[in-house]
């Protein structure tokens, strides 16, 4: 048996990529434009050669990512249409059941913590978080540089919600990633340093056996593993 | 007896004008101060004149100060040969640098303003020191203080023409001390060439000296808040980030100025306004040549969000208050548990 296990395919990890670089320029971008009276912000804003330097990277990354996520959705509908692929992000009852299992496990309140399938139900809540978080995004962003096509057909006031949707909505997400992103892919013990399935595209089956029995299962040809198995950190001495 | 009294005390109190004048005057005076008709040929053909008024010059400030030699230094005697200038301009550019002896600073500001800009590349009608201040009727210049753009005037009528009919320049005619004159925006001495940009990119925080100011606007129960939502806002922000780089006006987002006017600024509520909301439109048109009617709405005229004012965008504003905290709230307590977890199974 195999050490490791193929997790993402090419094309995944090179949106992984995409989407990692984009973000951080946007945030980079994005932020002093939002906090620009710090000094911290106009040094930074200066560093990309002034304001309009600024702007020009940001929507530069901003329709990237418009593109990539538009790609991205169409891979998806292709997929589901031509039933190439298990649905396996769409969220289900199992994964509200999953998120309360696991939080009365970290209380104390039961021994093991739940078993996941290719997704649980963390990694769920970040992609539809990123994906609704692109959406909204976008479609702020797309307001705000065409202010004035945008009145011709919506009320004016649109504009300013939009701009409040775009600065807030983009603190949240830069919020979301640097605290819960970086815990699970660096800080977290189980993949303390660094979690490089996303890049190699491999986990190793130990791994999988932890963090995604059912899927393994599966994968392997074989009924899910009796009992409730739990990440490796979480072996809880009884008595 | 009393009234008498009274015009006793006022005699002595009033005396003639020119009572305090230094004593060494009455040398040059002796010929200058007695004839009114006294004049000089100069070459150009025009008669200049050489003759002071006394009662003029010692009610002016310099009347108990200064001595005639202290600016006239080359007359140090009787007969004085006469500096042979061709025209009485050439005469007035040539005492451009007496003051300097004792306004030193006010003098250096000058060399950076646009009047000695344009003097210097050759245009000798450009503002000296004594075309504003005067010569020997020299006069506080801030007494009173709407005088100090009627001094502008005799140069740029047009210019005045237009801020005399503005709302600042209404309450000025009308004696109101709290409205801006020319100089509390363009400077006195180191007035800089407002075609630049650096005035342009300076109006915030010069309509913000008096329009940020609570006990002035009170009086006239105008918001407080115009600089700090202005600030808030796309074209504040941009115009204070283009504010190192842009010398040039041409793609500077907007400042105060370029929506409420320069001169001719009115009341937002007055017919004649550029942001009264029937002329609305067309001011945004100045840079955004496409905007139709709904596009004003886009920017908040200096309001707060509310439930009332734009509802909208109070409402997106409250979602996130609450949102953000509540998600990051929510994944912090999870990571903390989770890590718990981890040292609890150690």
């Amino acid at each position: 048996m195999s050490a490791s296990v193929a997790r993402f395919s090419a094309k995944q990890r090179a949106e992984h990529l995409v989407t990692m670089l984009v973000f951080t320029s946007l945030c980079l971008t994005g932020l002093p434009q939002k906090f620009y009276g710090g000094a911290w912000a106009q040094r930074l804003i200066e560093l990309f050669g002034g304001i309009d330097a600024t702007r020009w990277i940001h929507r530069f990354c901003g329709w990237t990512l418009a593109a990539l996520t538009l790609f991205h959705f169409s891979g998806a509908v292709w997929m589901i249409v031509e039933k190439k692929s298990r649905l396996s992000m769409v969220p289900t009852r199992r994964d509200f059941e999953d998120a309360v299992a696991t939080l009365r496990y970290y209380l104390g309140l039961r021994d093991h913590g739940p078993q996941y399938d290719r997704f649980d139900y963390k990694q769920k809540f970040e992609y539809w978080g990123l994906v609704v978080g692109n959406v909204v995004m976008v479609a702020t962003g797309v307001v705000l540089i065409y202010p004035t096509v945008v009145a011709r057909f919506f009320p004016g006031e649109l504009v300013p919600a939009a701009k409040v949707a775009h600065s807030n909505e983009g603190l949240m997400a830069f919020l979301v990633i640097t605290i819960w992103h970086v815990y699970n892919a660096h800080l977290n013990p189980d993949v303390f340093p660094f979690d490089s399935c996303i890049f190699t595209g491999k986990i190793s089956r130990e791994r999988m056996a932890h963090e995604h029995p059912l899927e393994l299962a599966r994968l392997e040809g074989r009924a899910a593993p009796e009992g409730e198995t739990v990440a490796a950190h979480a072996e809880r001495k009884m008595g | 007896m009393r009234r008498a009294l009274l015009w006793l005390v006022l005699a002595l109190g009033s005396g003639p004008a020119w009572a305090g004048i230094p004593a060494e005057q009455d040398d040059c005076l002796g010929c200058h101060g007695s004839d009114p008709a006294l004049t000089m040929d100069l070459p150009s053909g025009e008669k200049l004149s050489v003759h002071v008024d006394k009662t003029v010059f010692g009610k002016s400030v310099h009347g108990e100060i200064l001595r005639c030699t202290d600016c006239h230094t080359e007359k140090t005697g009787y007969p004085h040969d006469s500096k042979p200038f061709a025209t009485k301009r050439d005469l007035a550019v040539a005492y451009y640098d007496g003051c300097k002896s004792c306004h030193f600073a006010n003098y250096t500001k000058t060399l950076d303003g646009v009047h000695y800009a344009v003097m210097a590349k050759g245009n000798l009608k450009a503002a000296l020191c004594v075309d504003c201040h005067g010569s020997h009727d020299i006069q506080r210049a801030s007494e009173p203080r709407t005088r100090i753009s009627q001094t502008c005037a005799a140069c740029h009528p047009k210019v005045f023409a237009t801020y005399a009919a503005s709302v600042h320049g209404r309450a000025a005619g009308g004696g109101n001390q709290d409205v801006p004159v020319c100089t509390d925006c363009h400077r006195a001495h180191d007035i800089i060439d407002p075609r630049g940009g650096a005035l342009s990119a300076r109006t915030p925080d010069i309509c913000g000296r008096c329009h940020t100011n609570e006990k002035l606007m009170a009086r006239y129960k105008l918001s407080t808040k115009v600089v700090d939502t202005y600030l808030k806002d796309f074209h504040g922000m941009s115009a204070t980030l283009q504010r190192n780089h842009r010398p040039d006006r041409r793609s500077f987002a907007a400042v105060c100025t370029d929506c409420h006017g320069v001169h001719d600024i009115q009341k937002s509520s007055d017919p004649s306004s550029h942001t009264i909301q029937a002329n609305l439109v067309q001011t945004c048109r100045k840079c955004h040549p496409d905007a139709t009617k709904e596009f004003p709405k886009a920017w908040l005229s200096h309001y707060e969000p509310t439930p009332q004012k734009a509802g909208l965008v109070w409402a997106t504003l409250v979602f996130y208050k609450f949102l953000i905290p509540f998600m990051v709230g929510g994944l912090v307590l999870q990571i903390a548990l989770h890590l718990w977890r981890v040292v609890v199974n150690r």
